[in-house]
């Protein structure tokens, strides 16, 4: 199979990215209160799709409690901003510090789980840090932070729709060019060695341990960062922002776009944030749509909507396990045939 | 081939959204209304909404307001502060003159910062968290009671009427809840021989509340309230009667509702209900409750006469002001003397809050609720 | 002293909830290496299908309560049974060999169930017909229910059935050699998509009877209940050994009493806390549970 490079892409995948980026500007000039606030919400889902994406795309851990990151970083934020009036900008390298040693706290336990009881205790841990920023006075319990004071740049202060999805744009491009660069580095070589094959990497000289608590923190602070931004764009928080649900929300961005893919993550975030607003009529039946397109996906296009160049292994992973069903259908069907009566049933 | 048609599908709903919505309709007079139409509460807002159409359909009878149809503009914020941001934006881009209703108070309170920013009154029905009014937006009324005004209510009839000197509060630790409890214990703390003997939380969305109430039944409470919701608060009525936990149980205005007489079972007599009196109680609300039945063939909610004195007062304020101008509104609404709804007479304070709320006491007698005589 | 027996039972009742649903995430994934979100989710429709039941029988004007329980029991337990097969045909059999991929379609299983119970059902709670009253046996002052003692007693008599079923039957054995060695076990002549699809159908059987005795004892159901009880069960059946019968039981009551014990003495908010710790120290500490057998930690 020929590695696929960008100019053999189709012309209608450089299309869509044109009118992308076309969209991302004209918002902000053409757009009302309304659409550029759905806008910065989309930016706000792209970070995090891009922090947990380096979890769950380019190391392969699924990262069920991501909303957890999400919250500390809002949190830290918000407690800071508001009793201690320190400025937005100084409480981004301490929602970076908080959110990178809890990448730690929650990695470091999970790092020799098998996938599916590490996708446990990762919502364990989600569930609770909503549950003790509930409970905790410092963290406002259920009521959360309010009267969040806004961001400002000198004498500019960051309040109206337009300001805020401006902020989110350079936070989301900060993002999305850190992540570039790190799929393009030989650690983002290393996480796709691990996540392919962790025996293979290991014997390689890759130490695993390192690179996977590398890709929590990182992810983490990702998440961290987002969460400050929604801070000051809220301007008030509760705890019912960071539920499992939201975890869940953000794994369905990277998952319907393409874990792995940059462009599928933007993609993705942005539908999930779109749709439901689009088909505000169906809001009822919204869950229910995430639960049945999870699976659909997985069962026709694993590989996400826009899948990153190693999206191909994805797909042969299914087509094995069809294979393998198909061959144990036959089996079956065989020895059931050949069996004696009285033989096991 | 696939790839290409659902990339092009998304691409056309990402451009449909794109184009501005269709333009405000010349001539109404759009009220916005925002409350939880799916989830859990949807039940609430649909009951919310209602009653406002109804409101706003009487007045167009009259003729409409300054010679102009009102129009009643919904939209869900699903009780998430994040929707209620969203929703409070749509709603201010349709060009509302003012928003009266929501319904949960973590929801309300992000959203008036936006109404406060764009100007816009905001008349909350059913929000009972000081906080809202706190903020000292001036553009934030209430025509419910605060919580710290039900929370003294509560403490003095407990100890008052009742003669409890142990109380116990159990909460849910969600916001409503929570406020409400600690007002009650602040209450509480202030008197002389009541002691707090129990003040925890348990989990909305679990059923079993046994080790918290049987943690309660040691402590030997003359008095249990419950200050949650009636989905767990019919489970602890259950519950409590089941452990055979001493002393009386009374609980919060969101216990006010038939499900949790339906819950509880027959258990539920002698339960008593702190609220600020329904509609079917009030004298006022006769007419109310009748024309409300025989448009929506249904009973009321417990918050559908609050919500049609809300977008009563701003339809008051609109023709004091002679205007329908967003700021002219508020100011008219600060200036509100003793309008006549179907709560009663309607006067907002300096913070936007309601002068002299009505609280009783409900006891369930069977299955219904039965004001006692306080 | 009566107070801590009454934390007691209470802590065996909800355990014993938790065994009935434990039971089914422990068979599930001793065979297939796989944690079913969705199995959560099982139970709850057990729960909505018996109060469905309970309906219909009432227009049909049938009566006795213990008739109805029964009827509402068997074909409520049959049809999640069969629902349980056709989540394992549908959403997981195509994905058995892609980790990932599988867990996630047991996600968007799990939504799938929740919410479409919204639909069909009300995004409110419902309430249970109050069948069968408080009385019970009076013993040393603490308060239980004949109901409650039912649930006790049928969760030990429903894992015993099991355990025989496993250890004693040629089904059982098939399970068995599956849990070893699936490739193995297809050589051997084993219907491996049978057996699992069996081993489904079991589980959810069981949560079903979990889902419908839930309504019965607390009278309320609403379709997000399995969430939480889902991880609570899935913590149990880790506690005392994924993939052991008994174990799964055992976790299940243990959790129950140290969650109790946790409210009644600590605080009831942190109730949840001390449940997910107990599931984060197992994993890390002792993957084996209590009483599971040495599992390989990595893939």
């Amino acid at each position: 199979m020929k590695t696929r490079s960008v100019a053999s892409r189709p012309v209608y995948l450089a299309g869509l990215t044109a009118a992308a980026v076309l969209a991302a500007i004209a918002l902000p000039a053409f757009g009302d209160a309304y659409l550029i606030d759905v806008g910065t919400l989309v930016l706000v889902y792209v970070m995090l799709g891009l922090g947990l994406n380096i979890v769950v795309g380019f190391a392969g851990l699924l990262d069920l409690g991501y909303a957890a990151f999400f919250a500390i970083g809002a949190y830290t934020t918000a407690y800071f901003m508001v009793n201690t009036h320190m400025s937005f900008w100084l409480t981004l390298p301490i929602a970076a510090c908080f959110t990178a040693v809890s990448g730690v706290v929650i990695g470091a336990p999970t790092l020799r789980m098998r996938s599916d009881y590490l996708a446990i205790v990762t919502l364990g841990f989600g569930e609770i840090v909503r549950i003790a920023a509930t409970n905790f006075t410092f963290t406002g319990g259920p009521e959360g932070i309010y009267d969040i004071p806004h961001a400002a740049l000198g004498a500019l202060v960051i309040r109206t729709p337009r300001a805020l999805y401006f902020l989110g744009m350079a936070f989301a491009l900060v993002v999305l060019v850190g992540g570039y660069n790190l799929s393009t580095s030989r650690l983002g070589r290393a996480w796709l060695a691990i996540r392919e094959d962790e025996s293979a990497a290991q014997a390689a000289g890759i130490n695993t341990v390192y690179f996977k608590l590398l890709a929590y923190v990182l992810g983490a602070v990702f998440a961290g960062a987002a969460g400050s931004f929604f801070a000051v764009k809220l301007t008030a928080i509760n705890p019912s922002s960071f539920t499992f649900i939201q975890s869940v929300t953000i794994l369905m961005a990277i998952i319907l776009g393409g874990r792995g893919s940059l462009p599928g993550v933007i993609l993705g975030a942005a539908v999930i944030v779109i749709l439901p607003e689009a088909l505000r009529a169906f809001d009822q039946v919204r869950m229910l749509a995430f639960g049945i397109g999870l699976i659909a996906m997985m069962l026709l296009r694993p590989q996400g909507l826009w899948p990153s160049r190693y999206g191909r292994i994805d797909a042969r992973e299914v087509a094995e396990s069809e294979a393998g069903s198909a061959a144990g259908v036959a089996a079956g069907a065989a020895a059931a045939d050949s069996a004696a009566p009285g033989a096991s049933s | 081939m696939r790839n290409r048609f659902v990339i092009g599908l998304l691409l056309v709903f990402l451009v449909s959204v794109m184009v501005p919505g269709a333009g405000a309709q010349t001539g109404t007079i759009k009220i916005g209304v925002p409350v939880p139409l799916s989830g859990g509460n949807a039940k609430m807002g649909t009951d919310i909404v209602q009653a406002a159409t109804m409101a706003a359909d009487e007045q167009n009878a009259k003729g409409g307001v300054l010679g102009r149809k009102l129009e009643i503009v919904s939209f869900d914020d699903a009780c998430d502060a994040q929707q209620a941001v969203t929703a409070a934006h749509k709603l201010v881009d349709a060009g509302v003159v003012a928003v009266a209703g929501g319904y949960c108070s973590s929801a309300a309170i992000p959203a008036s910062a936006v109404y406060h920013d764009s100007g816009v009154a905001f008349v909350a029905d059913a929000s009972s968290n000081p906080k809202l009014t706190d903020q000292g937006f001036e553009n934030v009324f209430r025509v419910i009671g605060r919580d710290d005004q039900q929370g003294p209510y509560a403490a003095n009839f407990m100890t008052k009427n009742l003669h409890a000197k142990k109380i116990a509060i159990i909460h849910d630790n969600t916001l409503y809840a929570k406020g409400l409890a600690t007002a009650t214990q602040d209450a509480l703390k202030k008197m002389m021989g009541v002691q707090v003997v129990f003040f925890d939380a348990i989990t909305p969305g679990e059923k079993d509340f046994s080790a918290a109430l049987t943690k309660v039944k040691s402590l030997k409470p003359d008095v249990t309230y419950f200050t949650g919701y009636y989905p767990e608060g019919g489970l602890v009525c259950k519950q409590f009667k089941d452990l055979g936990v001493s002393g009386k149980l009374m609980a919060g205005d969101a216990n006010n509702d038939p499900t949790f007489i339906k819950e509880c079972g027959a258990a539920s007599t002698g339960v008593y209900i702190t609220s600020t009196p329904l509609p079917q109680d009030q004298a006022t609300a006769k007419a109310f409750i009748t024309r409300y039945t025989a448009r929506w063939k249904q009973d009321p909610g417990p918050y559908s006469a609050l919500e049609y004195d809300s977008v009563g007062v701003v339809i008051n304020a609109m023709q004091r002001a002679k205007s329908a101008d967003r700021a002219a509104i508020i100011k008219a609404l600060h200036q509100t003397n003793a309008y006549s709804g179907a709560t009663g007479k309607i006067t907002f304070d300096q913070k936007g809050d309601r002068k002299q709320v009505l609280y009783i006491t409900y006891i369930i007698k069977g299955d219904k609720f039965v004001p006692t005589g306080m | 002293m009566e107070i801590a027996l009454q934390q007691l039972v209470n802590g065996l009742t909800v355990g014993a909830f938790y065994a009935l649903i434990a039971l089914g995430y422990t068979m599930v994934y001793g065979i297939i290496r796989l944690i079913n979100f969705a199995h959560g989710d099982i139970y709850a429709v057990g729960a909505f299908l018996g109060l469905s039941m309970y309906g219909l029988l009432a227009l049909l004007h049938v009566q006795n309560a213990i008739l109805t329980t029964l009827l509402a029991l068997i074909v409520s337990m049959g049809c999640t049974g069969l629902l349980g097969m056709l989540l394992f045909r549908v959403a997981y059999r195509p994905l058995l060999h892609a980790r990932l991929s599988i867990l996630i379609s047991a996600i968007g299983a799990s939504l799938t169930l929740e919410y479409g119970l919204l639909l069909i059902y009300s995004p409110s709670f419902l309430v249970y017909p109050h069948l069968f009253g408080r009385d019970g046996p009076a013993f040393a002052g603490v308060s239980i229910s004949w109901l409650q003692v039912l649930i006790f007693v049928s969760s030990i008599v429903l894992m015993a059935a099991l355990y025989t079923m496993v250890h004693r039957t040629k089904t059982g054995m098939a399970m068995r050699a599956l849990a070893i060695n699936q490739d193995a076990a297809r050589l051997m002549g084993i219907n491996v998509n049978r057996v699992i699809g069996l081993t489904f159908f079991m589980g959810s059987a069981l949560a079903s009877f979990a889902g419908v005795l839930t309504g019965l004892y607390y009278s309320q159901i609403s379709f997000l209940m399995g969430f939480l009880i889902g991880l609570k069960a899935f913590t149990a059946a880790v506690l005392g050994g994924i993939g052991n019968i008994p174990g799964a039981v055992l976790g299940g009551f243990l959790l129950g009493i140290m969650e109790s014990l946790a409210a009644g003495y600590y605080s009831s908010r942190w109730k949840d806390v001390v449940a997910f710790g107990i599931l984060i120290v197992i994993l890390v500490v002792r993957p084996r549970g209590l009483l599971g057998e040495r599992v390989v930690e990595r893939m």
